[in-house]
């Protein structure tokens, strides 16, 4: 189908038919899924090139450790190939109007400047693209083309234009055989009528510069999390080797910093982030696995461990256990530099032995908390549905409807709803998709 | 063949192991997820369930030289089947006299329970019937 | 492909980035590969199980004829049903593919021996290509599903699954065995994080279960007999009270049957004293009306709290596990009894309020003045009783302090364990249990809902430990799940069942008592005895074939063959390569 096509056939779904879900991460996939396995149709908006969310930058996962590309690629699969899914990624929801059962949601469609219905993924284009620039997928770490895909899983696998920073010297035109390039393509806005809409949009990282005592952007060598896991990541800037950013030497000695920009009042992050104690613990035991013999000491500074989950504590257990990760109970004050080695030190009251302690670490992961996405209050206040006082969307009956927004018509999955972990998301995920069912079902009546 | 003094230094236990899929074929799994270190010596045989391990695959395995056979299911009671594990533990009474009067040493074969979450344990079992068979040394029934 | 056409096996190798080749040298087997037996094709991949991997496969079936696959990557208990669509895809039989597990079976168990993880693979590779040589394709076969879902268990998951299921549109049969709707909320008295009254939650679920034209509600029942296969499942109910029993048809279970509070028999002198109580009787007292010092009937003055009790005990089998609910329940209750209280004090290991509004609990609790103190996990603190009471005495690990405390109520937050009969339902239902004693999901990470029983799913506390909000979640999730098999209407079954060769057959019996499911039967064709097969009954566990002493059972896809072309594959390359030389 073209482009006109598709956007023609979109602007004439049948609303009792048709439920949205805002946003491609696992929640929205497994709630895409879950409604076009009953078989309403759904229009997935994602605004990145590619559907997957965070977990497709993740490494492994926790507390088993799988490999987090190995499981949700299938799912890629699945949700691009489901035949009543329509996918629409590099795309904005700008609109919102109507209520349960006829809902109009206006999608902008940003120009790919890729024609989806010709690439094929092949990559030609890629190396005749005189720019490059740094990778957000590999948070930076990485390079991309201006013509690119941000990781091999890329789904749909069509690549992408940034027009910011695309010098129009139609390299990668030239290049391509399929003719799939569209320098001169424009944004198009649809409006499309929807039955029932679950909104599935995730998080954002807290940006750990807020606290410059942690010494983030001013050291080499003190990282956040998820560049961490970029670096161990295979399919990664170092093709999966822990080096650090200093000088590529294999660090002997990590510490972990956890709670950075979680519980603290002062920073607006009163909550827990709910996943950081564990992916903490989780990219300890990683470094530990990756290099054996290299990695001789691995540190985690918590406030409290919070392995609530199935499996958790007993991976906790084994963290300590099987892979002789430490664990020293103190929030860290501060952290500085040793100019000549570049090593960290991190500087702590170790509040169970009342220890003051100078550990020096030779990579230091800053294990930041997560924030709503700066654009949930835009996209909320369009639904007419509330936030909560962290910024999260407001749930009225949390025991009994716990996906159920206070506007008949529109759920809620995922860390749109607050911190969660996979599984959490995941099953939240297939709960909207029950709760957008039964809307659908009735056509829109409450 | 090779010289006895040959085999000796170079040989390793084979050990075939048949898992049931539900229980022991995911243990095993666990094991893997969870890092835990064994043995490289058993080679796994996914059946449905171990009441689908004919005692002639044990004895063939033997017979074509197999060093040691493992059966592992899932523990009594919890068979995904039901019972499935029930008739293979009847079996195995028989199976272990006819091997006894072979003259084959009863520890070149196990039989163990392990469950989908118990990975240690069946690693624990591969350990434990690995040593048993090294000390039992290499088993070449058809060629003597 | 006809299965008399010689076959032609693609070997496919995966990476998997690191996970596999960072062990095993993938390159190395995928060319000793090529020259085994009928293999026409070997190679390798970083990924095989994305849309460039699965494209490879596609495309070379197409290209070289290939009508037999192995891939050579993860655990078939992931990815075979992505490796089979992707073969069907192209053409092939799904029953044509064949997966190696290089993964959890190799690179992982053996990380340190490459050389050895790498000649278990060239054999694992070997044996595969050996039973893929054999492989027959097999018809795919559906089956209707009866538009009804049973879901087993009454409380806030139970309703809230049946509720969505009825609104739905679609049939559910709730069945609890106690007499009331509700399960372990019903028992509370408010609920973290808004203070919704517990009685107003359970209520309003009722209610409207009971008004729901489409949610039959059987109250003092049980399951007493499960059969069939997913889409078609017989059951039969027994209702405790009358001794009725009654059979019903559902295409698909929800097993929603949660915890039961433990009883910490032995642990702070729990049973020694009548005001040494757990957080699950404190919350019923309040449930009731007002918190009494069970001794005295007076209120309280000073009150303790223990965390983890019967929870987080490593080594301990079934209390490993934190119980998830605790910390916030606990705090909850702590800084609503500082309304009346003197001193109210928190012994804790950890403090986990890490859910939406835990930690804005957590907080007041704080603000109430509430006396938080972290003991000591490897001494925990001691509980004496005598005439003057409950005395409590721990070491404070922050200031390292020992301390001592006299409260006229001390409050164990209880774990939450697998309920009473749990080992009934597993059996009932088929279901595996993790450590904790919970029922097994599909796949821990992406599949929490679904279980390795077809058409069977879990939700709430049954799952693991977890409060109120987790629970409903993932009920309405596994509601999606029951609807769309019903929606869709038909679901495709295995075709791995057992047949009769009736030449072979002695009509000895011997496999009629063997199956568990009563799928065997001798009947007379043509005036001679032969056993029969009745697939619709049989779930392909294959204990009729181990059994025949006349070989005349062939399991499909899973034959005597296949199962020993894998073991002479093996041995013959241990002794061509000299057994498993260094
Ligand atoms: C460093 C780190 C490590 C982690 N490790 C683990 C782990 O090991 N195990 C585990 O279980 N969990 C882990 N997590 C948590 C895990 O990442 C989340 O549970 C999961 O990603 C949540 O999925 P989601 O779909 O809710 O959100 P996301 O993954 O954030 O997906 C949201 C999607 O919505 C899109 N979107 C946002 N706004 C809009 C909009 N306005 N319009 C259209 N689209 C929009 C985004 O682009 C994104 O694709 C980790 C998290 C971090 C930060
Ligand atoms: C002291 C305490 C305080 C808590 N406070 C909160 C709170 O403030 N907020 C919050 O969100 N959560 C709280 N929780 C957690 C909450 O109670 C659980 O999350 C919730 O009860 C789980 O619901 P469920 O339906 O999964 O299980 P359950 O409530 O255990 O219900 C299971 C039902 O299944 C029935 N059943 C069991 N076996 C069978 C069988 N074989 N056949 C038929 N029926 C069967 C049982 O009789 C029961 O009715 C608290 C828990 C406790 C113990
Ligand atoms: S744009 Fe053209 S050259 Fe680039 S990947 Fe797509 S098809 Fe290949
Ligand atoms: S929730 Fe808190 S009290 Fe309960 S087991 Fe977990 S850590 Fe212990
Ligand atoms: S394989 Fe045989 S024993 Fe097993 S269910 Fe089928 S008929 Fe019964
Ligand atoms: S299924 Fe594991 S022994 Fe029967």
């Amino acid at each position: 189908m073209t482009e006109a096509e598709k956007l023609a056939t979109l602007s004439q779904m049948s609303p009792t038919q048709t439920a949205l879900v805002i946003g491609g991460g696992v929640s929205g996939m497994q709630a895409s899924l879950d409604l076009a396995d009953q078989g309403f149709n759904v229009v997935l908006v994602e605004k990145t090139p590619s559907i997957g969310g965070a977990m497709a930058m993740l490494d492994k996962t926790f507390p088993t450790l799988d490999c987090s590309a190995c499981i949700l690629t299938p799912k890629l699969s699945e949700v691009a190939r489901h035949p009543n899914i329509e996918l629409l990624t590099y795309s904005e929801v700008t609109g919102i109007s109507g209520q349960a059962g006829n809902f109009k949601v206006k999608v902008l469609r940003k120009a790919r400047k890729v024609l989806e219905d010709k690439c094929s993924g092949c990559g030609d284009c890629v190396e005749h693209c005189p720019i490059e620039i740094p990778n957000e997928f590999d948070q930076g770490l990485g390079f991309r083309r201006a013509v690119y895909v941000g990781f091999p899983q890329n789904t749909p696998l069509v690549y992408t234009i940034d027009d910011e920073n695309c010098i129009k010297c139609e390299m990668c035109v030239k290049a391509c055989e399929r003719e799939a390039i569209d320098l001169a393509m424009k944004d198009e806005e649809v409006e499309i009528p929807v039955g029932a809409i679950v909104v599935a949009t995730g998080f954002e990282l807290f940006d750990v510069s807020k606290y410059p005592r942690l010494g983030y952007g001013e050291y080499k060598n003190v990282i956040n999390a998820l560049e961490y896991e970029r670096l161990i990541n295979a399919a990664g800037p170092t093709a999966g080797h822990l080096l650090r950013m200093s000088d590529g030497k294999i660090p002997k000695s990590i510490g972990f910093v956890q709670c950075v920009g979680a519980r603290d009042v002062t920073n607006q992050v009163p909550y827990c982030a709910r996943v950081c104690c564990m992916y903490g613990i989780k990219n300890a035991v990683m470094a530990k696995e990756l290099q054996p013999d290299n990695v001789k000491n691995v540190t985690v500074y918590y406030a409290d461990i919070r392995a609530y989950g199935k499996g958790f504590e007993e991976f906790y257990n084994m963290a300590q256990t099987r892979f002789g990760i430490e664990f020293i109970r103190g929030r860290v004050g501060e952290v500085a530099e040793n100019p000549k080695t570049r090593n960290i030190e991190i500087r702590v009251e170790n509040t169970e032995t009342g220890e003051y302690l100078q550990h020096e670490h030779e990579l230091v992961v800053l294990c930041p908390g997560i924030l709503p996405p700066k654009e949930l209050r835009v996209i909320a206040s369009e639904l007419g549905v509330d936030v909560d006082s962290d910024g999260y969307l407001f749930v009225e009956h949390p025991a009994s409807n716990p996906v159920d927004t206070k506007v008949p018509g529109v759920f809620v999955c995922g860390c749109a709803e607050g911190p969660k972990d996979i599984p959490d998301s995941v099953a939240a995920g297939s709960a909207a998709a029950m709760r957008a069912s039964i809307t659908l079902a009735k056509g829109g009546e409450v | 063949m090779t010289t006895a003094a040959v085999e000796l230094k170079d040989w390793e236990p084979v050990i075939v192991a048949f898992c049931c899929n539900w229980c022991s074929y995911a243990g095993a799994d666990l094991a893997g997820t969870s890092r835990i270190q064994y043995p490289p010596n058993v080679r796994i045989i996914r059946v449905n369930c171990t009441g689908r391990v004919d005692p002639d695959f044990v004895l063939d395995a033997l017979d074509q030289g197999a060093d040691g056979v493992l059966v592992s299911g899932c523990h009594p009671g919890d068979c995904h089947y039901t019972s499935g594990n029930l008739k293979m533990r009847a079996r195995w009474a028989l199976l272990e006299t006819a091997i006894e009067g072979a003259g084959i040493s009863p520890d070149r074969v196990r039989l163990q329970w392990a469950s989908a979450s118990e990975g240690q344990r069946f690693a624990d079992g591969v350990k434990e019937l690995t040593e048993k068979v090294r000390k039992a040394g290499p088993f070449r029934r058809k060629w003597t | 492909m006809g299965s008399g056409e010689s076959p032609k096996v693609g070997v496919f190798v995966c990476h998997c980035g690191h996970n596999i080749a960072g062990t095993v040298n993938v390159e190395h087997v995928a060319e000793l590969a090529s020259e085994f037996p009928n293999v026409e094709l070997s190679t390798h991949f970083m990924f095989m199980c994305s849309d460039s991997g699965q494209a490879l496969i596609r495309e070379k079936i197409e290209e070289l004829g290939l009508n037999r696959v192995v891939v050579a990557s993860c655990s078939p208990r992931m990815h075979e049903p992505t490796f089979r669509k992707v073969v069907e895809e192209a053409g092939l039989n799904r029953y044509c593919f064949e997966q190696v597990n290089l993964r959890e079976h190799v690179s992982w168990c053996h990380m340190k021996e490459p050389e050895a993880a790498t000649q278990k693979a060239r054999d694992l590779v070997r044996m595969s290509v050996a039973r893929a040589s054999l492989l027959e394709p097999l018809e795919v076969k559906t089956v209707s599903v009866e538009p009804h879902a049973l879901v087993v268990g009454g409380g806030v998951s139970g309703l809230r699954a049946a509720l969505d299921i009825g609104d739905r549109g679609f049939r559910a049969t709730l069945v609890e065995r106690t007499g009331n709707l509700g399960g372990n909320l019903a028992k509370l008295s408010t609920l973290y994080p808004n203070n919704e009254p517990a009685k107003d939650v359970v209520d309003r679920m009722s209610l409207a279960a009971e008004a729901s034209e489409n949610v039959t509600i059987l109250l003092n029942s049980e399951v007493t007999n499960f059969d069939g296969h997913i889409g078609n499942f017989e059951v039969t109910v027994k209702n405790n009270v009358t001794e009725e029993e009654s059979e019903m048809k559902v295409g698909t279970v929800i097993v929603a049957t949660g915890f039961d509070p433990f009883e910490p028999i032995g642990y702070y002198g729990y049973g020694d004293s009548p005001d040494i109580i757990t957080l699950s009787a404190l919350e019923e007292m309040k449930r009731d009306g007002t918190v009494l010092r069970p001794s005295t009937a007076q209120p309280p003055k000073n009150v303790a709290f223990i965390s983890c009790v019967g929870s987080r005990e490593e080594g301990v089998k079934g209390h490993e596990h934190c119980s998830r609910y605790c910390c916030t329940a606990m705090a909850k209750v702590a800084a609503e009894l500082r309304e009346e209280a003197d001193e109210v004090l928190m012994l804790y290991d950890d403090i986990r309020t890490f859910g939406k509004g835990h930690e804005d609990v957590h907080r007041r609790a704080r603000q109430e003045h509430v006396i938080f103190s972290k003991y000591n996990k490897k001494k925990k603190p001691a509980v004496k009783i005598n005439d003057s009471g409950i005395m409590l005495k721990w070491n404070d690990v922050l200031s390292g302090e020992n301390c001592e405390f006299r409260p006229d109520m001390l409050v164990l937050a209880n774990a939450m364990v697998p309920p009473e009969g749990a080992d009934e339902v597993a059996k009932i239902f088929s279901l595996t249990r993790s450590a904790d004693g919970f029922f097994n999901e599909e796949h821990i990470k992406l599949a929490p809902l679904t279980t390795h029983t077809a058409g069977i799913m879990i939700a709430g506390a049954a799952q693991s430990a977890k409060s109120a909000t987790d629970s409903t979640t993932q009920a309405s999730g596994a509601a999606a799940k029951a609807v769309s098999l019903i929606a869709r209407g038909e679901v495709e079954i295995e075709s791995t069942v057992a047949s009769v060769i009736d030449e072979l057959c002695s009509a000895c019996h011997t496999c009629v008592t063997a199956c568990p499911y009563g799928a065997t039967s001798i009947e007379a064709t043509k005036g001679v005895e032969v056993a029969r097969v009745t697939e619709a009954k049989c779930h392909g566990c294959g204990t009729c074939a181990a059994g025949c002493p006349s070989g005349a059972i062939v399991m499909r896809h899973s034959t005597d063959d296949q199962i020993s072309s894998m073991i002479a594959a093996l041995l013959s390359s241990a002794f061509v390569h000299g057994g498993g030389e260094k």
